[in-house]
């Protein structure tokens, strides 16, 4: 019976072993905190660490590669480190909007599902053309919009999507789009296709396969749509259910932090720095035909 | 380079009379899992013992900081209700790949393997093409041969070459597989005794029909669970193609995991497998005791 007992306690000892590291549970500082860099709840001291893709595309990235740095860039992504580009150049403004320098901004590369894992977050928010849903706010807090975005369909020359100018019209096409992209909700809640739209781990798959001629067209975000991923762009999308679709920046569910980036948000868009960067690196051509 | 097919000269090694990997005598199952003799003592402590090995680390896990929030994105109720129904749909997919993929593998890799066994110097270079095949695509993962080919072969524009991703996804794991499937063939071909060929050839069969009527045979029931293993493996790389755009079980999983931010669709996915997986696990354990008990029975096999 001893070495039962003995037994038992070495399994329970086993069990114990397993238990979590404890976490001093710090994340939730008190709503009323100042928006000073010293006392914002930051991932680390001093410096805005943002996550984004890798890698990370034009028009929301661009410039040539920093020295040092993860990202490459080509004629199709850029580096966030250049300040170039509509997602990079917001960072910065945001940066400096909310105090810091530009030294004190550090980016680092996620896949996209670690933008919403849960548990404590190797980063303080992550930038990454994140469109603000309601099911996604039920696992992030969203910063307010940074973006009005529209979804527009390319396709090269050749293919039958040239010319439609209804969304009937596009039933029968073979369209695609990359994984988790509200791209691919509009095909599905807009199109509504018969022929089962094509799923790609990212746009550059996406725009392989179009190249291949597997795909009669991609859908894509609008600004993305005259980056001359493909030979035309067939028209736009009337915004999914009526609602104008917004990108949001991602944190981790409670962060303090948000109200402060919000208030720099609202400051940058009242005094026009955010229409003046997206007239400055996006394309926002207001001829494309908005399919019927 | 010497077969199993070659002069009766050459050692091979004894056929063993038991597979070494199960004891003899293993007792029943039933006392293997709860661990030595069953005693009515023993198995009480072995229920126990295991009620506060899971129930400790039960109570660790639900109680840990983090649980809500793993809770609420990897096992939530409604998330799973949803899209359980939508991830077997294109599971069905998957099934369609992977049976159609073993059919190709199990015929190709058998090719492979009776070529690698060819006995003679005139086959030389026939043996070592098979052997590079075997090596190189051992050698590769298989997201990089699906990848290749899924992207490359339709970018060629060769007429009359398909260029369907469904089509490209099942060439690559063909290819894949039939380099380890036909290692197990080969595996089972030199297991075979050099006796039986030297008794099929003293009767009067050619070299070919010894190969077929006699070595086969007996090879092939022999790598039957091995063959079964490398099926199951083969079942959870067809989640591979969804890097191809094919929306199967995985490619569903992650549409909804990206739109909706929760984990849940790939916990339904994990558990469609493990439904799918396990019973042909037990078959591959049951069959290898058959054919223990086979040949401890005396059977010559």
């Amino acid at each position: 019976m001893r070495r039962a007992v003995l037994g038992f306690a070495i399994v329970a000892l086993v069990a114990v072993a397993c238990a979590p590291k404890s976490t001093t549970s710090a994340a939730s500082g008190s709503p009323a905190q100042s928006c000073a860099v010293d006392s914002m709840n930051l991932h680390a001291p001093g410096t805005l660490t943002i996550a984004t893709g890798n890698p990370a595309y034009s028009p929301w990235y661009g410039g040539k590669s920093v020295a040092g740095s993860d990202w490459k860039s080509s004629s199709f992504t850029g580096d966030p480190h250049t300040g170039k580009g509509y997602e990079s150049a917001f960072a910065y403004a945001l940066a400096q909007q909310m105090g810091f320098t530009q030294g004190q901004v550090d980016w680092i590369g996620i896949p996209f599902g670690k933008s919403f894992a849960p548990g404590p977050k190797d980063f303080d928010f992550a930038m990454q053309q994140i469109s603000i849903t309601a099911k996604r706010a039920q696992a992030v807090d969203f910063s307010d919009g940074y973006y009005n975005v529209n979804q527009a369909l390319i396709a090269d020359n050749g293919s039958p999507a040239i010319g439609v100018t209804t969304l009937a019209g596009l039933k029968d096409l073979k369209l695609g789009a990359p994984v988790g992209t509200t791209s691919l909700q509009v095909i599905q809640d807009e199109v509504r296709p018969n022929v089962e739209p094509a799923v790609y781990p990212d746009l550059d798959t996406a725009l392989k396969d179009l190249k291949n001629g597997q795909i009669d067209g991609v859908v894509v975000d609008f600004p993305d749509a005259f980056y001359g991923y493909a030979d035309q762009i067939v028209g736009q999308f009337p915004p999914i259910g009526g609602q104008q679709e917004q990108f949001g920046l991602a944190f981790q569910k409670g962060n303090s932090l948000v109200s402060c980036v919000n208030q720099a948000i609202a400051a940058l868009k009242s005094n026009g720095t955010l229409q003046q960067l997206q007239d400055q690196w996006l394309t926002t051509d207001t001829n494309v035909p908005v399919f019927s | 380079m010497v077969g199993p097919g070659s002069s009766p000269e050459v050692y091979f090694p004894e056929d063993g009379p038991g597979d070494p990997r199960i004891p003899p005598g293993g007792g029943s199952r039933r006392s293997r899992i709860l661990g030595g003799d069953a005693s009515q003592r023993n198995v009480w402590i072995a229920v126990a013992s295991t009620a506060i090995f899971f129930g400790v680390l039960t109570i660790i896990v639900v109680r840990s900081p983090g649980w809500p929030e793993v809770k609420q994105s990897f096992f939530n109720g409604q998330e799973f209700k949803e899209s359980f129904p939508l991830i077997v749909r294109k599971f069905v997919r998957n099934i369609t790949i992977f049976c159609v993929a073993e059919v190709l593998v199990l015929a190709f890799a058998l090719f492979l393997a009776v070529l690698r066994s060819l006995p003679g110097p005139v086959f030389t270079p026939i043996r070592i093409l098979s052997a590079a095949y075997t090596d190189l695509f051992r050698g590769m993962p298989t997201i990089l041969v699906i990848f290749l080919l899924g992207y490359g072969m339709p970018a060629l524009n060769l007429q009359g070459v398909p260029d369907s991703d469904f089509f490209w996804a099942i060439v690559a794991l063909v290819l894949v597989y039939s380099a380890y499937v036909a290692e197990v063939y080969r595996a089972g071909i030199q297991s075979v005794h050099g006796s039986q060929t030297a008794a099929a050839r003293s009767l009067g069969l050619s070299r070919w029909q010894s190969m077929r009527y006699v070595i086969l045979p007996q090879a092939v029931r022999r790598v039957i669970p091995p063959l079964l293993n490398d099926f199951i493996g083969l079942q959870k790389d067809s989640a591979l193609v969804a890097f191809l755009g094919v929306t199967e079980g995985f490619q569903q999983a992650t549409i909804i995991q990206q739109s909706d931010f929760n984990f849940t669709p790939f916990v339904a996915l994990a558990l469609v497998y493990i439904v799918f997986t396990i019973p042909q696990a037990r078959l591959v354990d049951r069959m290898i005791a058959r054919d223990q008990r086979r040949r401890q029975a005396g059977a010559t096999l």
